[in-house]
């Protein structure tokens, strides 16, 4: 079989797998080990702080911004480029039509795919940067940390690499990655993607029986 | 020294640059275009009929009725004296002036060694570069450095890569530079603008900045130079670095926006502008590169930690130390500073 | 103002001296992590695990933190506090456990004797690093469950776990048992003022502290003249009179719930409507949020911390004040533990409008408030001294950004610490009482 053929068959089907699983596997996983019930009378709603603070927490505090400008800067650089150009470029969507939802969706024009790239690839690399030379984030910084960023890094440069469509080897190299990545998904930090609202949910709650908008 | 952890000594280092440069200076100068010959002269009827259009004098434009640009011109013919001018005088010449300034930068290495800090170090470090520039820096180095190499394949790569790889990969790697660049381009001057933003102001001209350029910045004998935060040298290559950004980006972006209406001939100038800007710009990063790494005890760690040994302030910053020390201690005197030294190394307690 | 300097001089120096009086626990090394599992066991939930899986290890919440602002010490980073429970959670409860089990060692007890000193002397669970989190991680919270298990580790700080034994076995704190309450009393009553103790029915229950009963005694004066004044039906209670919860400081939870259930209790024996926590930090979060989970059941009484309770009397116009003036201007404090972690903050501005003064906020202030770095115990640690120290200079800088010409506050423990800062810096702001405030200035 040749790699081009493995890439695009049973590696395919392997990480998708392996990626839905184990998302739903991990949290689940969590989510099943409850919660304490808290017989203290609350000073106002749980749930009603749980669901606030999700939209909330997009928006840091007066308090902190100019100790926090950069990370948070890039931070959404990059998350807003990549989540745009995830899911909002042709070739991604043709991707998908194809091989996920059978159904497509509007595309941004060529210009705006390469755009978005180019902020995800600021915010990213300004952050993979100040990881390593932020005193803070170098000490508790471990391997995982830079495993993860640096292979969505080299997912995007790949991506990009191939952008011409003129070689398949190209082509491959950035789909073998993104599959490598759908692995490694399940078993790292990115699963901060699907438990966010969760643990954002639950400090909003703690707080929010308190009477405390944080 | 110790390069990003790796343990490399200077002459390791310079025989590393030397030999990844002469893959791109050996060839050019020598460069063969391989065009098969054809067994059997056949000739084109039309032949004096292109040659009388192309060799047409004055306007080279004629009518037609397709909208465009330069639609009216059927053949280019300063397209084939760019190409000439591209093939034959600058990745030549290109080439040996990289391996040239290579070849100095290392040359002064053996000759004046490393610039040691005068007395050594003392052991106590003052705050150089906040977070965000030393993330900015090291953002611009790594964007440029990938600019370089995938800029250089575009221009050598025909005839350094190519013989080395084969037609087909090498038209695999050249797509994928070709990619690269022009999607790295604009980052790189985003990275200008933020370093213009935040480093201007401590590079504009002052005092002392001509006897520091008189006195070779100390670098060759022992004179004592002053300077502030940056010195003559620096500000030399900020301002280089500006220009030579202003003029590749510039340039960059009529390359990578090619239907916004320009003619060829600015398209051959925006080629011309950038290639010569970008040439003099990887030169001239040799130099930055050398004296920020091994050129110089000390001046790494500014650039990786943000710290500077107060010996190394003094010596090549002395006006900026002094104004450090000095702030230092009116702000100690405002506030009894608390003591946390051990704060977070105390013995444990146990029962 | 009545503060005894010779008695706060000699808190300092019994401080000093607590590490002796410790006893030992008795825990042999080699079960100290079998005991601390089996704590960690029981209080991880799906907030803790969520919580810890969204780590992406951002670093922000360093900046919140005042510790770390001031000793720009990485090992003082909010998140890195956790990575003993971390680790645990991964190999033995996460749904990847089996994976983490095969590439991660177990906790050892060095890792416990090295978590220490990160979860005690320099932390306030103050919470501040809760705010900051992009992924809403409530650090404070998870820092308390590893002090717990630290706590049944036989590793409470020798300084902190003294007075934990004392109020274990004995239930007072310093020595301040029902004789020394009822001193307290006759002093007051000496002054004109009644005391009403150790009645059998009553509708509110009054909690006061050691910290008031010997040092701060203008503010059990001040509280005292505010229940008369309101004519309320109240009592003090010899049998359960501490607010102080120094089970809830150390983590050792027995302790934290008898200590809890004694006021409980006595609250349901005299069938109390109301239990008025005195100005202390952590007694209000011990009775009114943790109160009714040491119980088993909702409690049948209202808490409220006594900034609360003053606030609510004066915002529904049945406690009248006379107004100070507007020429002094006050900052106020939010004891971290009352505003932050209780939902108190208005009550205590209602209180200073009504005194008509000028109220001028912190740049931080209430919910993002700075911790005085006094709390969670720190002020019976005597290594913690650097981490206090630092908070207090932070502190200071806040209060000095409002040209204020004095700090409110309604915690006694972030007032010993403002005191001690002050004092050590030869700063002349004074540091005042709420409840003193209203008490001087009853209409």
């Amino acid at each position: 079989m040749s790699f081009t053929a493995f890439v695009d068959g049973p590696f395919w089907y392997f990480s998708a797998t392996v990626f839905v699983i184990g998302v739903l596997w991990r949290l689940v996983g969590m989510l099943n080990m409850g919660s304490k019930t808290d017989f203290s009378t609350p000073r106002s709603s749980g749930s009603a702080a749980a669901l606030s603070i999700n939209i909330t927490r997009f928006f840091p505090r007066a308090d902190f911004w100019s100790r926090i400008r950069l990370q948070v800067v890039a931070g959404y650089l990059f998350h807003v480029g990549l989540f745009a150009l995830l899911f909002f470029a042709a070739p991604h969507i043709e991707f998908y039509r194809e091989y996920v939802t059978g159904f497509g969706w509007v595309a941004l024009p060529e210009w705006a795919f390469i755009l978005v790239s180019e902020i995800a690839f600021l915010g990213l690399m300004l952050l993979i940067l100040h990881r390593m030379l932020n005193p803070v984030t170098r000490a508790i910084s471990d391997r995982g940390d830079y495993i993860g960023s640096i292979l969505i890094f080299l997912v995007m440069l790949t991506g990009c690499l191939a952008l011409a469509r003129s070689h398949e080897v190209l082509r491959v190299t950035h789909f073998f990655l993104a599959e490598l990545l759908l692995v490694y998904f399940p078993f790292s930090a990115l699963i901060h993607t699907f438990t966010f609202p969760f643990s954002r949910g639950f400090m909003g709650a703690h707080y929010g029986r308190r009477g405390v908008k944080v | 020294m110790s390069l990003f952890g790796l343990r490399v000594s200077g002459w390791q280092l310079s025989t590393l640059f030397l030999a990844g440069l002469l893959l791109f200076i050996a060839f050019p100068a020598t460069a063969q275009d391989k065009v098969p010959a054809s067994p059997i002269m056949v000739p084109n009827p039309a032949t004096d009929l292109w040659r009388a259009v192309r060799q047409r004098e004055g306007a080279a434009s004629g009518q037609t009725q397709v909208r465009g640009i330069e639609t009216g011109v059927l053949i280019e013919q300063r397209g084939e004296a760019f190409r000439e001018y591209r093939r034959r005088d600058f990745i030549g010449n290109a080439g040996i002036f990289i391996g040239v300034i290579a070849g100095l930068v290392l040359l002064f290495y053996i000759l004046r060694g490393r610039i040691n800090i005068p007395g050594g170090r003392s052991g106590r470090r003052i705050k150089r570069f906040a977070d965000f520039e030393r993330t900015l820096h090291w953002f611009t180095a790594i964007v440029f450095i990938f600019l370089a190499l995938t800029g250089l394949t575009l221009l050598f790569g025909r005839f350094v890569v190519l013989p080395v790889f084969g037609a087909e990969a090498f038209g695999v790697i050249a797509s994928a530079c070709k990619e690269g660049h022009n999607l790295f381009g604009p980052l790189f001057i985003v990275a200008v603008v933020l370093l213009f933003i935040r480093f201007a102001w401590r590079n504009l001209p002052s005092r002392g900045d001509l006897t520091w350029l008189v006195k070779g910045g100390g670098i060759i004998g022992k004179a004592h130079v002053t300077a502030g935060f940056f010195n003559a040298g620096e500000k030399i290559w900020f301002w280089s670095v500006m220009v030579l950004g202003l003029a590749v980006s510039i340039s960059g972006l009529v390359l990578i926006f090619p239907t916004l209406g320009q003619p060829r001939d600015i398209m051959q100038l925006a080629l011309f502008v950038h290639g010569i800007a970008a040439v003099l710009f990887i030169a001239g990063s040799f130099g930055h590169i050398y004296i920020g790494t091994i050129g110089t005890e000390g001046s790494l760690e500014s650039m990786t930690t943000g710290y500077v040994d107060e010996n190394w302030a003094e010596a090549h910053h002395d006006r900026w130390h002094a104004e450090t020390v000095a702030q230092a201690a009116r702000g100690a005197d405002r506030h009894a500073s608390a003591d946390t030294t051990g704060a977070v190394h105390a013995t444990t307690d146990k029962a | 103002m009545a503060i005894d300097m010779n008695v706060f001089r000699g808190f300092a120096e019994q401080i000093k001296m607590l590490p002796q009086m410790a006893r030992p626990t008795d825990c042999p090394d080699n079960e100290r992590v079998k005991h601390a599992k089996a704590i960690f066991s029981t209080k991880i939930d799906a907030s803790n695990a969520t919580q810890l899986e969204s780590c992406v290890h951002c670093g922000l919440c360093a900046e919140a933190c005042q510790f770390y602002i001031q000793t720009e010490d990485p090992e003082l980073t909010p998140i890195h506090k956790l990575d003993l429970l971390k680790r645990y959670y991964r190999r033995e409860k996460a749904p990847l456990r089996w994976l983490h089990r095969l590439i991660e060692p177990d906790i050892t007890e060095a890792d416990l004797e090295a978590t220490q000193h990160l979860v005690y002397e320099s932390c306030t669970e103050c919470g501040r690093c809760g705010l900051v989190c992009p992924m809403g991680i409530d650090i404070a919270a998870m820092v308390h469950v590893t002090r717990e298990g630290l706590a049944h580790a036989g590793l409470i700080p020798a300084g902190l776990r003294a007075v934990e034994q004392e109020q274990g076995s004995r239930g007072t704190v310093f020595g301040v048992g029902p004789d020394q309450l009822r001193q307290a009393a006759d002093e007051l009553r000496a002054k004109g003022h009644e005391v009403p103790i150790d009645k059998d029915k009553a509708d509110v229950l009054v909690l006061t502290s050691t910290i008031d009963v010997l040092l701060f005694k203008d503010a059990l004066e001040a509280t005292v003249k505010v229940m008369n004044h309101l004519g309320l039906d109240w009592t003090i209670h010899s049998c359960a009179f501490e607010g102080a919860n120094f089970g809830l400081l150390s983590g050792y939870s027995e302790v934290q719930k008898s200590a809890s259930e004694r006021i409980t209790s006595q609250a349901i024996a005299l069938g109390a409507r109301m239990v008025i926590v005195p100005e202390c930090g952590h007694a209000y979060p011990a009775l009114r949020w943790a109160g009714a989970n040491a119980h088993g059941a909702p409690l049948p009484f209202e808490v409220m911390a006594l900034s609360e309770f003053l606030g609510r009397e004066v915002m529904a116009g049945r406690l009248q004040l006379n107004p100070i003036g507007a020429d002094k201007h006050v900052t106020y404090h939010d004891p971290c533990k009352i505003g932050r972690h209780g939902g108190v903050f208005d009550e205590p501005r209602a209180v200073l409008q009504a005194l008509g003064v000028d109220m001028r906020e912190m740049p931080s202030n209430r919910t993002a408030n700075f911790c005085c770095g006094g709390g969670a115990g720190l002020f019976v640690m005597e290594k913690a001294e650097p981490m206090r120290n630092a908070a207090f200079d932070l502190k200071r800088q806040q209060v000095e950004a409002t040209g204020a010409g004095s700090v409110v506050t309604a915690c006694g423990s972030c007032r010993i610490n403002l005191m001690a800062g002050a004092g050590r810096t030869q700063w002349s702001t004074p540091i005042e009482s709420l409840v003193e405030l209203v008490g001087a200035n009853l209409k």
